[in-house]
Order: C-alpha cells, then structure tokens, then sequence
C-alpha cells in the first residue's frame, strides 16, 4: 500500500502543493480549496502539511449516514461520491485530523482521493517533503540518517577524516 | 468519439532550473504539463509554473501577428514585410552613424546558452559589439567572484555535504527544485546555515539562520575567516598546495572580531562563532551557494569573492560535499568573438567596467541609457530586443522610458504587449520554450538535453528562424548557414560525439562525460597563477585592491533622517519571474499584487496595518503601495523588501542607476535608502 508520507522536517511552505491541489478541485490557486494544507509557523519556523490520512479504520467512512464514503481498492483512498453526500457534515465532525473540507456552493464534503493514485501535491513538492511510497518505505530516510552517522563516527574513531 | 492523447517529452523554461516535463497534448492542444521522473535535475517534481506554460501559450492576449507602430496606432503587417523593414531601418542607421550605434538585447526570458549566443553571433556579424542582456545585473557578478578566486564557478555538491550554507539565495522561490538536493544532504545530516535579512523559505529549515544587515555579507565572511584562521581549523594543506595570498588575507582578516563583525552586520558573536566551527567541523565537506541577494550592492564582488575565499580556507574547493568543478559540455560554440573582433569598436561600457567586458564579452546596459540619452560614449539609436522587459527590470524606470522612446529603431520580440513592447517600433511575435527545439546542458549531472517543438503558430518564428531570416536581408547569410534549428542543433552537437536521435530518445538528459572523483586532480586552476587567488594581480592591475577588502554599505554610515529606512529589492516570489506571468489568472489569486515587506514594529510606527497604502520614497523616485507585515523574525526592523516586476507599483522607479558595484558595474538595488509615509 502506498502513502504520501509527510515529513514536517523536510518542509519548506511554498505550498506548491496547496496550489497544484486547489487547481485540481477548481482551476484556481484558493488556497482554501486545497484537500492539502500547510500550516506555517514563522515564530517557531515550524511547517506543517496536513492532507488526509485515509485510516485503515476510518471514522469519516463509517460515521457518513449516506453511505457517500468508500475506500477505493486499487488505490487505498478513503474517497467521498459527491452525488451521494447529503451535506450533513458528520465526517468533518468524525476527521480526528481536520482534513475533511466543505464545499459551500456545491453543499458537499470534498476531501483527498489520492488523484486516483497519482497525487499530483507530491509530484508539485519542490523540496521532497511529501513523497508516495509503499508504507514500509516511509522514513527510510530516517534510518538512512542514522547510518550515515554512526558510520561517521565509527570514521572518526578511527582516525579517519 | 475519443480525442487521441500523447506525451512529448521536453523541458520547462519557465525559469531557468531547466525540469524535465511530460507535456499532455489532445489531437495535437496541450492539456496538461507533470514532471518527467526519470530526469536528472528534477526527478518527476515541478513547480506550479511549469503546469502555467499552457496557459502561457494558449492566453488570449498572446501576440500572434507583427506589429507596426503608426500614427494611426498599431498595424498589423505580414512578417516579411516586417523583416523586411527592420533590415532597412538597420542599414540606414548602419550607414549614418555606424554599425556600433545599433545593439541587441537578450532578455532572461528567451534563456543562455544556445539563444544567448545566436544573439551574440547576429550583433557582431552585423559589425557591432553591443551585446545587451539581463547579465548587467544578475548572474555575471557571481560568476566574477568565482573566476576571479577559482578559476571558474564550480557547482556546489549540495546532496554529499556535510554543512551546507546559502548566502542570499532562496532556492525554493528561484531555483524550486534545487531544493530536494538541500532535503536529501539534511536528511543524510547535513546542517543547513541561511544567511539573508529575510527568513526566506528556505530559511525556515535552516540549523543557522545569520540575519546580516542588506550588503555586509562580506564582512560576516571575513569574520569566519579570521574565526578559521584564529582557531587553526582551516585546511593547511590546501592552502599551501593550492592557492596564493594567503599571508595578505590572514592580516587582513584579523580586524574582522566577532564583535566587530556583529556591530557591522547585525550577526551575533554567538552566530558568528557557532557557524565557524560547524564549518570547521564539517570541512571540506562544505557547500556554499551564492545567490543573486549579493549582487546588487556597491559591494557586491568584493563580498562574494570573501565568501569563495572562505571555501579555500576549507579546502572545499573541487571536492566531495564542497563546491566541484565540472566538465563543460563538448559542444561548437557560435559566437564570434575570435573570428569578428570589435573590442576597438568601444563595447558599451567596457571602459569604465573593463571586468564584464573582458571576463563574459557583455556590455552595460545601465551604459547603454546614457549613450541614447546622452550620446556618451557615443550615439546608440536602433535596438533589437527580444523576451525582455527592462521598463520594469532595469533600475531607475523614468530613465529607461525615456532611452526606449528616444531610439530611432526599437523592435521589440514579445509573447505580450509588455511595456517595452509598447514603446516599439515594431513588435514580433515570439516564440515559447515549447514552440522551439535547443540543447541544454545540465551541469551539476554533466547532461545534455534536447528539447522539442510541442506547438507552434503560423508566423511567429523560433529564435533563431528570427535572427537567421534577418541576418540573410543584411546581406551576412553566410554566418548563418543552417535552414532551421535543428540542423544547428546538429552542428553544435557534432564535437560530443552524441546524435540529436540519441537525445531524442533519451529526453531525460544523456550524460557526456562522467562526473569524477578524482579531485583537485585536473591540474592548475584556470586562473593567472594557476592557484586558487585569496589575492588577484588581474584585479591589482586593472587598479582595484588585490584582496576582497571589505566596504560598508553606504546606508550603513550616518544615519540618514531623510531616508531612514533600508530598501531590499527583488526578492523572488513562486509564481512569478521577474515581470513575468502577472496575466496568469490563477497567480493573481494567490499572489494577487505588490506590497511592501514590513516589521511589525514600523508599521506601528507608521500607523499602518496589513493592506494600508505607503508612499516608498528614493532619492530616485517614488511608489505608492499596500503594506504587508511580516512576522517579526521575518524582517529586521528598519529593512523593507518590495518584489520586482509589478507595473501597478513598480519597485524600479526608486532604484539607481548611477551607483556600481566597481568591478561588475552591477546597480545598487539591494540597499536603497528611502524614506515611508502613510498615505
């Protein structure tokens, strides 16, 4: 199964993402719009990207009483069938994470579906902070990092530059 | 009925990071524009700019037919009827006041390399040296403090470095992609140092951000290097293997105190000394990148040349981690500079900036103004211009508007009705990066990439069709022999031993030479010594100091009550280059116009808040434009930055022409004094 794994560490709030986002929902740049969102801390420098987790036990999906939420199996997407929403707002409530939106002109929840299994914010993401890939993949990086230490180290300790 | 889709696969120009795209086209209509995953640079991520490239080409504004100015206003005439013309007018002028009094003008948006030299080639095939570009004030200064130290600019190693320091650069608004290298050094461990007054993007990430006052980044450099060199932590070896001045630049840098550094540059002794010892630490695994934040100042070589010291002293010089020297791509070259001479001709400011002249063969535009104003040195009076807009770009617009409008013959190659467009004579049609085929070396991969005609439109002719069918009306065919551009594709190419056929079928870059490992192994350094110069007896000679002294900004003086505040231009947004693409709808949404950077404590001050209007006030001139407050760590109180490129508030009209960097003759546009009022 493939995940866009988030690495705040790695983020730098361009929001090449929320923009390539918000143009697949409407053709425009509203932010707003945007099933991905980063939030940006100045003070504390900190960037965090937020975009839906799609749970293996989701509360959105089970929670909707109109039945309008359905994983995808090919792609592990929680996604929601817009004609089916009522508009109740119950999976916005369930979203332990505030990743659901809603579309006020259309009166229907919209959040991530992955692009069918091409997510085009991981494909926008400049810095390599959001990336899809299989789950035991994700943060691979982190153990690489560890690696590439101690082998430094172990450098050092001998003597070598 | 189904609409047939395929990919072509190219690069995107709408900056200069050069990505690899997949362009979706539907019965021949572009619809859609994603990364390509297998190319070197980019890896399958873009920007949102390169997706804004079918908007670019399909925009309705777009000119599609030649313009002729009358008195009537705009006429549209047939293309040959234009080339013809313009031929005319250009041998008229030839005839009356030499072939010197006519130039060209390559703006950034048509690109380097190839489209740079076929430009070249044109002006001084036709008998004049007066090569104009967007180099007057980007790019060559760098390079100058690279040449000058080095030998050459070496590329820097960001993704094998250990410790890795930007300096005035902001990667993820001017080069985006470049930043994944910054992440997968910093995922590997690497520390990131950021030195700009502004906490740019990329200084959000940063382990160091040193905030030095606008134009003291060089004396921040000769603090570290006095710190390297007080603490014995430089690299010994190569510095006595491998470069010269050394004893001149230690005595010189011993002035340069923490505490001495911190009261110039606003960088705490702390800093100071923790960003030294991280890389004394990491050395020679350190990579600097200097970005065009140290240009622009009357400083501006002299600070860099400090910084490339520094990378001497840490022996990071053509090495793992460091900064590396490349191979340059085994590719014919078009300029005429050894078949056609015409340094006696008085290139456009070659005397008073004989560097730029002699070291990148480009004239000074800032020059240029006075020679059509003034006729000093001597009478300009025709140009051909083509994908640039100097009457938002080049400092002090008044200026600039009145120098386009004195021209006798201004022809202006533009996708839009720019506002040096609309001062044309005629206005051409030109052509984007999807709707011509060139080659492009990626040099940090040591790749050459071809990249294709996705569309076209019937009368709006490539570069090089343009500048190839004038050339044969001015009677100088012979300098350009190939029917089109790929049979000049082929001929540049032929040296590589490489086939246009391969690179077509590899469009994600074939490499030409492999990158090596062997460093410091290529033999002398490209410079009069053969070794890396912390002093230059080029510069010495040309009656400049040896060393990269160090010289306060002006504003850093007294104080001044009349223009109080310090004034950084050109900081670099996403979605735009330069004055390029405010007539994408959707970058208007997110970026919707010009503001004026602020620390919340002046706007206090001023009385002003989020949106309100303020009169910006140089000795040049002034704009009218809405505040935007920054977060307090985002700006140093006293410090603005206002964007370029905006014709609403256009931040030019206030910059100055007439004060130069001494070595590159680069204008002041990055420490501007000026004075804020609340309108």
């Amino acid at each position: 199964m493939r995940i866009v794994a988030v690495d705040p560490d790695s983020c730098v709030a361009c929001r090449n993402c929320e923009y390539t986002c918000a143009f697949q929902q409407t053709g425009d740049f509203d932010r707003a719009r945007a099933h991905i969102r980063v939030a940006y801390y100045p003070a504390e420098r900190a960037c965090v990207p937020f975009t839906c987790m799609h749970c293996a036990e989701a509360w959105c999906m089970e929670v909707c009483p109109a039945g309008a939420i359905a994983r995808n199996e090919e792609t592990g997407a929680v996604e929601i069938d817009a004609a089916r929403c009522a508009g109740c707002k119950m999976c916005l409530l369930a979203c332990p994470f505030g990743n659901i939106g809603f579309d006020e002109a259309d009166g229907v929840s919209g959040k991530c579906d992955l692009c069918g299994g091409d997510p085009r914010c991981v494909g926008s993401c400049i810095s390599g902070a959001l990336e899809y890939v299989e789950v035991e993949d994700a943060f691979a990086f982190r153990r690489e990092a560890l690696d590439t230490r101690l082998r430094h180290v172990l450098r050092l300790d001998k003597g070598r530059p | 009925m189904s609409s047939e889709r395929e990919i072509q696969q190219t690069l995107c120009r709408m900056c200069d990071d050069r990505c690899g795209i997949d362009v979706h086209l539907e019965d021949g209509r572009m619809v859609d524009i994603t990364g390509n995953r297998a190319h070197v640079w980019n890896k399958g991520r873009l920007c949102v700019k390169a997706r804004a490239a079918v908007d670019m080409v399909y925009h309705p504004d777009r000119l599609l037919t030649p313009l002729k100015r009358t008195a009537d206003g705009w006429q549209e005439i047939p293309l040959a009827q234009a080339l013809d013309e313009i031929a005319e007018r250009l041998v008229e002028i030839r005839e009356r006041d030499g072939a010197r009094s006519v130039s060209v003008w390559k703006g950034e948006a048509i690109g380097f390399g190839q489209q740079e030299d076929i430009a070249r080639r044109f002006i001084h095939a036709f008998g004049s040296p007066n090569y104009l570009s967007n180099d007057s004030m980007c790019y060559a200064a760098r390079y100058f403090g690279y040449k000058l130290v080095d030998g050459g600019w070496p590329i820097a190693d960001l993704e094998n470095a250990r410790v890795i320091v930007m300096w005035g650069a902001n990667p993820p608004h001017a080069h985006p992609n470049m930043t994944q290298y910054i992440t997968a050094a910093r995922r590997k461990g690497a520390k990131l140092v950021v030195v700009d007054p502004r906490l740019s993007a990329i200084a959000r990430r940063a382990d160091v951000h040193a905030q030095p006052h606008p134009g003291t980044d060089g004396a921040l450099a000769w603090g570290l290097m006095r710190e390297l060199i007080r603490t014995g932590a430089y690299d010994k070896e190569f510095v006595e293997r491998h470069t010269v001045g050394f004893p001149e630049l230690s005595a010189y840098a011993a002035t340069f105190t923490p505490e001495m550094v911190e009261q110039e540059t606003g960088v705490p002794v702390a800093t100071v000394i923790e960003v030294a010892a991280l890389m004394g630490d990491a050395a020679p695994r350190v990579a600097m990148y200097v970005g065009n934040g140290l240009e622009h100042h009357e400083n501006g070589v002299n600070n860099i040349r400090a910084v490339v010291s520094l990378d001497a002293l840490l022996g990071a010089v053509d090495r793992e981690g460091g900064n590396r020297f490349v191979e340059p791509a085994p590719l014919r070259t078009l300029t005429l500079y050894d078949d056609v001479p015409l340094t006696h001709l008085g290139p456009l400011g070659a005397d008073r900036f004989p560097v730029l002249y002699d070291l990148r063969q480009e004239c000074h535009t800032m020059t240029a103004m006075g020679a059509i104003l003034e006729g000093d040195p001597y009478p300009l009076r025709a140009m051909v211009l083509t994908g640039a807009n100097p009457l938002l770009t080049n400092p002090n617009t008044e200026r600039v508007r009145r120098a386009f409008e004195a021209l006798d013959l201004l022809v202006v190659r533009e996708l839009f009705m720019t506002e040096t467009a609309a001062l044309a004579h005629y206005v051409l049609p030109a052509a984007s990066f999807l709707e011509r085929s060139e080659l492009h070396t990626h040099a940090k991969h040591q790749a050459i990439t071809l990249t294709c005609r996705v569309c076209g439109f019937p009368e709006v002719q490539d570069e090089y069709q343009f500048w190839h069918d004038l050339a044969h009306r001015l009677d100088m065919g012979a300098y350009f022999p190939w029917d089109d551009e790929t049979a000049l594709n082929r001929w540049l190419l032929e040296p590589s031993g490489l086939t246009l056929e391969e690179l077509e079928a590899h469009p994600e870059g074939v490499t030409y030479s492999p990158l090596t490992t062997a460093p410091l192994e290529r033999g002398p350094f490209a410079t009069a010594s053969g070794k890396v110069e912390f002093a230059s007896r080029y510069l010495k000679d040309l009656g400049y100091d040896e060393l990269p002294t160090y010289k306060s900004p002006e504003y850093r003086g007294t104080p001044d009550d009349e223009y109080p505040f310090v004034l950084v231009t050109g900081a670099r947004k996403l979605l735009y280059m330069h004055s390029r693409f405010r007539n994408i709808a959707r970058f208007r949404t997110a970026e919707p116009g010009p503001e004026v950077e602020m620390h919340p404590d002046d706007a206090r001050a001023l009385g002003v808040g989020e949106g309100d209007l303020v009169t910006v006030t140089s000795r040049v001139g002034s704009v009218t434009i809405p505040v935007h407050v920054m977060s307090p760590a985002e700006i140093r109180p006293g410090e603005l930055q206002i964007t370029h490129g905006w014709s609403e508030a256009n931040v030019n009209l206030l910059t100055h022409d007439d004060r130069f960097d001494p070595i590159s003759g680069f204008p002041l546009m990055k420490s501007v004094e000026v004075r804020v009022e609340k309108v």
